[in-house]
């Protein structure tokens, strides 16, 4: 289990997994009130990238992410994220790849 | 594991966070799915694609799990809701000590407040 330092590594690497290999990436996310922590996993079944924290200001950067990796998830690995913004961008960009629905 | 709609699982979900404040662990993953089974997806790239993507969410509180699926309409909204829920649970967590502690000790002319370690405001 490979555990991340920087969120910002943490962030880029499991986007490119995700586009790597969008069928078998998934995201998962543990919480435990008792202790006080949060432990984040991106694996797409051969590689495993995990984030591990207590830190309040971590788990506004992970609603960050959770925005990101639902918009690529529902969207699809071709979507235009650039973090929030990049979701107004999606409303008006149609996909190239024409996969489910076109807006 | 029981399939609900986005709105109710929510409502399962925020139960599940205040049921597992003393002890126990909420788990909660996403995951890209077409909800459809192999045969059913090499049928349709065979007839034509347009393969419908969904994207697949569980939560889980170690005895109990509940999934919905979120397409790509609803899940501007769902991720609104879902936000809101982590940020109202997630209260454990530890805010920047450090920061605190350092602003209190040099800052003492430049009066700060404290609990904004976040969102780290200048003032000149």
């Amino acid at each position: 289990m490979v555990y991340i330092t920087s969120w910002d590594e943490f962030v880029e690497r499991s986007v490119q997994l995700f586009r790597a290999d969008p069928d078998s990436t998934r995201y998962a996310m543990k919480y435990r009130h008792s202790e006080g922590k949060l432990v984040l996993k991106v694996t797409d079944n051969i590689q495993c990238l995990k984030f591990k924290t207590d830190q309040t200001q971590d788990a506004k950067k992970m609603e960050k992410l959770n925005n990101i990796f639902f918009t690529l998830m529902a969207r699809g690995p071709d979507a235009d994220i650039s973090e929030v913004t990049g979701k107004e961008q999606m409303e008006t960009q149609a996909t190239k790849r024409g996969r489910g629905r076109k807006q | 594991m029981v399939l609900l709609q986005p709105d109710p699982f929510l409502n399962e979900l925020t139960s599940m966070f205040e049921h597992s404040t003393e002890k126990g662990s909420v788990w909660v993953t996403l995951k890209r799915s077409s909800l459809k089974s192999k045969v059913q997806r090499n049928k349709m790239k065979t007839a034509g694609e347009p393969l419908d993507y969904r994207c697949l969410i569980r939560a889980t509180n170690g005895k109990k799990t509940i999934s919905t699926s979120v397409g790509a309409k609803d899940h501007q909204k769902f991720q609104a809701s879902y936000a809101t829920i982590l940020k109202a649970h997630m209260t454990a967590l530890k805010k920047r000590e450090r920061k605190d502690k350092k602003k209190a000790a040099d800052a003492t002319t430049n009066k700060k407040d404290g609990e904004s370690s976040k969102k780290r405001p200048k003032k000149v």
